[in-house]
């Protein structure tokens, strides 16, 4: 009996945890045939398009031009088009997951998109531990060769020095 | 790198964004380093790898480098 209390009361778990909304995040690679003017309007249709759906955004990035690490295509309407280039952005938001399996339709169809990529995430921001190693890491190399550039002089005058010695002998 | 190096920074979270951080995690012909090399944790290894994928997947990162 008390197995059978504790599954209807794990459904309802169940239950309410759908209904709750969860974090996502939205990468996308946009097409790089979108001139730089239009970029911004690209950018506030993807917001507004969230927001439509019941999402709340909490973080967000303009999409930048990117190379990318390799080739790729895309075929609409049986083209094949090549893409080398593309528009990198991303969004974070809040959103019931019922809801994201229809945005997720909806961006299917929309041919502005090479690729993108919806996964779940934590409200956290995940950039901004990555900027603080790279100081680190780029400071260290900077002290030692101020360091090396100062020992260099010295040793120099030393060796001259030395040379003027070897030459009297 | 014998110590974890996500714990050693504080990261907590593996973002498929930061491809700084995931480049120093693939070999020269694009592989994924694997978890005896890396001498990050089991559980971190795990998020490393599908971070590395999707970075991939959306062309940051390579499948391969010839």
């Amino acid at each position: 009996m008390q197995d059978a209390e504790n599954k209807v009361n794990n459904d309802s778990l169940v239950e309410t945890s759908d209904a709750v909304s969860k974090i996502y995040e939205f990468g996308y690679l946009l097409v790089p045939t979108i001139k730089e003017e239009d970029l911004s309007v690209n950018y506030g249709n993807i917001k507004e398009l969230v927001s439509s759906f019941g999402g709340e955004i909490i973080a967000d990035d303009m999409p930048k031009a990117i190379n990318l690490a390799y080739t790729i295509s895309k075929v609409v309407s049986n083209v094949r088009s090549k893409f080398n280039k593309a528009y990198f952005g991303w969004i974070k938001f809040t959103m019931d997951s019922q809801k994201v399996l229809e945005l997720k339709k909806h961006l299917d169809l929309d041919p502005n998109f090479i690729r993108f990529l919806i996964l779940k995430t934590v409200k956290e921001n995940t950039i901004a531990t990555k900027r603080f190693v790279r100081g680190e890491t780029y400071k260290r190399p900077k002290a030692k060769s101020k360091e090396n550039e100062v020992a260099v002089p010295i040793n120099e005058k030393e060796i001259d020095k030395e040379i003027d010695a070897m030459v009297a002998i | 790198m014998k110590q974890d190096y996500f714990s050693a920074n504080n990261i907590k979270y593996i973002d498929y964004k930061d491809v700084e951080i995931l480049k120093k995690f693939i070999n020269p012909n694009g592989k994924i380093v694997s978890h005896k090399r890396t001498g990050v944790t089991s559980k971190n290894q795990r998020a490393l790898t599908s971070a590395i994928k999707h970075a991939r997947f959306l062309g940051l990162l390579p499948f391969i480098v010839k």
